[in-house]
């Protein structure tokens, strides 16, 4: 597979629109925090900072993991996947912090084992496909690491676990109709589960007060967007005194940014997003390594569904769910984990002789 | 097996509902903006705080000293209230809450706050509690309550909480929100890191619409051994109880300092104040009487860091580094072993005409003493001698000041830099100083200026000098050490990257200087009697005395200061005793109680010693 002919930035070589668009989010976050924070100091404390240290952080991973090649990922896709499933196993053994095992507390970071097993299961997955292993093992092996999140309780990340699972099955060779009475059978059992009390009543209660009443933090957020109107607020910030929204900086950051840069930026960000899936599309359709299109596939599955779930939650069109932007919302464990995959995408590229 | 054709279906489906999410935000963003900015404009959200659980405070053995903890209260949401239901609700007070007077319930319905605490319901019941929130203005939060543990033992290192002054906004803009602040001590030093941030209880009109949880303050690990603060604080006492027997004193002596500082790292290992206070006694805020009956006593200044005393003998360590390091001896000596023949008085004359007589403590004189010996014995004589000296040498030259020189590189004259608010800088007075103060202080000054008798006073830190407890016990410190750094209280604080500067000392010299203190606790020293009770270990320790004079008719201020061992030092400890009238009877005794506790030996009550100076 070794054949490359051109190569920029490196030995191993990076693919320069994707590393681009990687910096322009990385700094689109920066600037949207800057305009919350109110400024930026060499603390741990201030969230600019952070978002820096991390970026700077997830660059470095992204040009290691460019390193790693195809072969050699193949070669360990399992031994990742068995080794996260068996962190996830042992979050059980953690102290609850509010109720939930979620982290590994690694004194100054956590460490989220949820945010791998994303990139675990699409690895895996391509794997098995690739294989013809049976479908109805991959999917029975798939359920685990998706129960052990389920359990953690981390129902944003099971969903998403499970669309990216369904994504890659639709197309690959499984019959579409037989996906989608898997997914009946499936939304069935969760409301059986509902009934026998092993999910949450406030994760219900979320729910179901959504259709009852209009949230107070998904009001003001509309509220937010809109004031930013068609150019945005750019860096006034005291008019949005008069709005409050909780976790503006994590979970409810798109609100921010639609109102310092108003339906332009939007548009914008958009537009680089939709440029980037265009050329992951664009080499699904070209490359002939079937385990690079599933991996490629399951990737942009699971950023276009966090993505999706987090607008429509900020626009008020969905209950809150607690989903961060990738590469927008402040935290450390998503920009690290969601620079494995551009680092892993940007190797697909290279080895397909796309550098520009 | 990857199939093309249903991805190209699938992309077109996802790009279909962005489209659609797209086209919601033009709808939000272009199109209903102007609805969007009118209801902006006609909400009004208010925000009431509550204070986060403060970070908890933890000796070096990890005992609390200060804890946190949260209890349900309850509070009334005065939005709720109108003219009709209020009396319903004082009615419902009254009647459920015996304790609770009129005046207080009064006061509740008239704050001018979104929400009034009214009263702590953790001993409440469930069904009780239940029955409060069907009233549909009663609210019930956790608060939190600050608790230390021990009282008044270091109550002036842990400081109190209270209200914010319009100078405490200034300096901790965030205190406004939950109306509590550290007053003193480490509660203000650290109030930054200590208070969190606090819950945020959002209002929409009269309903609360969001609770923004509150993220606890963080915990702070300080150096001193509470063990050993309650030994000194209590030796501290029976000295004083001593010293009111002894000594005739208008006022009761009550006032006094001990500090003791690790001489490696300059961690502070205890810092004791009298007169103390209780801080839970302003957990839930202190009648303006109470707090002014104590502020007379002096409970709130934190003598250790604030008292500015004259140092007396205690100073003359500062000569003693000089004469060593400079060479520079009594006139005819020409090393710390030559002697001079102390007659217990010094007669004199300066180049300006004047002629003086200084009498020695001893009336007598100590006879043919050294360096040592006038260390050992506190003889004045000798160090007049050296400033004689100086004086006779230097005279209106720069090096006229080399004594107020080495003062100050041991850290007199300057605050010393330790992590707790509003330290005193003590005063080294010179030529300079002299003349500010003709201009500002005129009473302060004779109209002569800066005089040869004003050197011989400092010399023996007398005069104009005056030094704090802390800077006293960094000063032998830094000797004992010979490295130069400020002493610190909070461990998480990045101390590593403290500046440490090198001192310009010998092995040579700190060895001299360690003998020559233990001679003072030894026989024939000026505070063997407060020592003798130690036995063998009367070998291994040493100390200074000092009794400072006072001017008016106030007693002297009594001086010790202390190393646990000469052949391990570890400790530096300085005790004072405002009025407390003789530094080998009282300080003494009071220190070497404390070296029996550091030193791990039996305790013996503190006993009058000699006076000698």
């Amino acid at each position: 597979m070794n054949n490359r002919k051109i190569t920029l930035l490196g030995p191993e070589g990076t693919n320069l629109t994707l590393l681009t668009i990687f910096l322009i989010l990385n700094f689109v976050s920066w600037l949207t925090l800057f305009t919350l924070s109110g400024g930026l100091s060499f603390n741990l404390q201030n969230s600019v900072f952070r978002q820096i240290s991390f970026s700077i952080l997830a660059v470095l991973l992204f040009f290691a993991i460019t390193y790693v090649s195809l072969d050699q990922i193949y070669k360990y896709t399992f031994i990742f996947y068995g080794v996260i499933s068996i962190l996830l196993i042992l979050l059980f053994a953690t102290e609850p912090k509010e109720g939930v095992r979620r982290w590994f507390d690694l004194g100054v970071v956590d460490f989220q084992p949820s945010e791998y097993i994303k990139i675990g299961l699409v690895l895996f997955i391509s794997r098995c496909i690739t294989e013809r292993y049976n479908k109805i093992y991959i999917g029975a092996i798939s359920i685990i690491p998706i129960a052990l999140v389920f359990f953690q309780p981390d129902l944003g990340t099971t969903t998403l676990l499970i669309v990216i699972t369904l994504s890659m099955f639709i197309v690959s060779d499984i019959k579409t109709r037989n996906i989608l009475s898997i997914s009946l059978l499936g939304g069935v059992s969760f409301f059986g589960l509902l009934e026998l009390g092993f999910v949450n009543s406030y994760q219900l209660n979320r729910i179901t007060s959504f259709f009852e009443s209009v949230d107070f933090a998904q009001s003001q957020s509309r509220l937010a967007i809109s004031s930013g109107g068609f150019t945005g607020q750019f860096f006034e910030v005291d008019k949005v005194n008069q709005i409050f929204i909780p976790v503006q900086s994590t979970d409810f950051i798109f609100s921010a940014y639609a109102y310092q840069f108003g339906f332009l930026g939007v548009i914008i960000l958009f537009g680089l997003w939709g440029f980037f899936f265009y050329r992951v599309a664009r080499i699904i359709l070209t490359t002939e390594s079937d385990f690079e299109k599933f991996i490629l596939a399951g990737f942009s599955a699971s950023l276009i569904f966090q993505i999706f779930i987090n607008i429509s939650t900020v626009i008020g069109v969905i209950p809150v769910t607690g989903m961060p932007f990738p590469l927008l919302s402040l935290g450390g464990s998503s920009i690290v984990a969601t620079a494995v995959i551009f680092g892993i995408i940007n190797r697909i590229f290279i080895e397909n002789n796309v550098v520009i | 097996m990857f199939y093309q054709q249903k991805f190209r279906i699938l992309s077109l489906f996802i790009g279909f509902i962005f489209f659609g999410l797209l086209i919601n935000i033009y709808n939000l963003q272009v199109v209903n903006r102007e609805n969007a900015i009118i209801s902006v404009n006609q909400q009004t959200l208010d925000t009431f705080y509550i204070p986060a659980p403060r970070g908890e405070i933890y000796d070096a053995n990890n005992n609390k000293l200060a804890s946190s903890s949260l209890e349900p209260h309850l509070f009334l949401n005065l939005r709720k209230v109108n003219d009709e239901n209020r009396s319903q609700y004082e009615q419902y007070l009254k009647y459920n809450f015996p304790t609770l007077d009129n005046e207080d319930i009064n006061e509740l319905f008239e704050s001018n706050k979104l929400l009034a605490k009214i009263i702590n319901i953790q001993n409440l019941n469930f069904d009780n509690r239940q029955s409060l929130s069907g009233l549909d203005a009663f609210e019930i939060f956790d608060y939190p309550i600050r608790n230390y543990e021990y009282d008044n033992i270091a109550s002036h290192v842990l400081g109190y909480l209270g209200e914010p002054s319009l100078e405490d906004i200034a300096i901790y803009p965030a205190s406004i929100n939950t109306n509590i602040v550290g007053k003193s001590g480490l509660e203000r030093y650290y109030q930054n890191d200590l208070s969190g941030e606090p819950t945020q209880v959002i209002f929409k009109g009269s309903e609360i619409e969001q609770i923004v949880p509150s993220t606890p303050g963080k915990d702070i690990k300080i150096s001193l051994d509470v063990n050993l603060q309650k030994i000194a604080t209590e030796s501290l006492l029976q000295g004083m109880e001593l010293a009111n027997d002894n000594f005739e004193s208008r006022d009761e002596i009550n006032k006094g300092a001990i500090v003791v500082l690790d001489i490696e790292t300059n961690k502070v290992i205890s810092m004791v104040s009298l007169p103390d206070y209780n801080p839970n006694n302003f957990v839930d805020g202190i009648s303006k009487r109470d707090f002014n009956k104590l502020n007379i006593t002096g409970a709130f200044n934190n003598y250790p860091i604030q008292g500015q005393y004259p140092p007396g003998s205690v100073f003359k360590v500062v000569a003693y580094w000089l004469a060593e390091q400079e060479k520079i001896y009594p006139e005819g000596l020409s090393s710390r072993s030559g002697r001079i023949d102390c007659k217990g008085s010094l007669a004199f004359g300066f180049n300006d005409g004047s002629q003086q007589v200084y009498n020695d403590w001893k009336e007598g004189g100590h006879g043919r003493v050294n360096l040592g010996a006038s260390i050992k014995e506190s003889c004045n004589v000798y160090f007049w001698d050296i400033a004689l000296k100086i004086w006779r040498d230097f005279e209106g030259t720069s090096a006229e000041s080399i004594l107020q020189q080495y003062a100050k590189n041991l850290g007199f004259g300057s605050t010393s830099s330790i992590d707790l608010p509003y330290e005193a800088s003590g005063v080294v007075p010179d030529r300079n100083l002299f003349e500010e103060w003709s201009i500002s202080q005129p009473e302060r000054v004779r109209p002569e200026g800066w005089l040869g008798g004003d050197l011989m006073n400092l010399i023996i830190g007398q005069g104009a000098i005056t030094a704090t407890p802390i800077q006293v016990a960094n000063a032998y410190r830094t000797l004992i050490s010979g490295k130069i750094s400020n002493p610190f209280i909070n461990l998480n604080n990045e101390q590593e990257s403290r500046e440490v500067e090198e001192l310009d000392v010998s092995e040579d010299f700190i060895s001299f200087l360690l003998d020559d203190l233990n001679s003072v606790t030894n026989e024939g020293g000026t505070a063997h009697a407060s020592f003798s009770v130690l036995g063998k270990a009367v070998k291994d320790v040493g100390g200074k005395t000092g009794t400072a004079q006072n001017s008016g008719d106030k007693n002297n201020t009594s001086w010790f200061v202390g190393v646990d061992s000469i052949t391990n030092p570890r400790y530096v400890i300085a005790t004072v005793v405002e009025e407390g009238g003789s530094g080998s009877a009282i300080a003494a005794p009071i220190t070497r109680r404390v070296i029996q506790s550091l030193r791990g030996l039996e305790l013996t009550p503190v006993k009058f010693g000699e006076i000698t100076e």
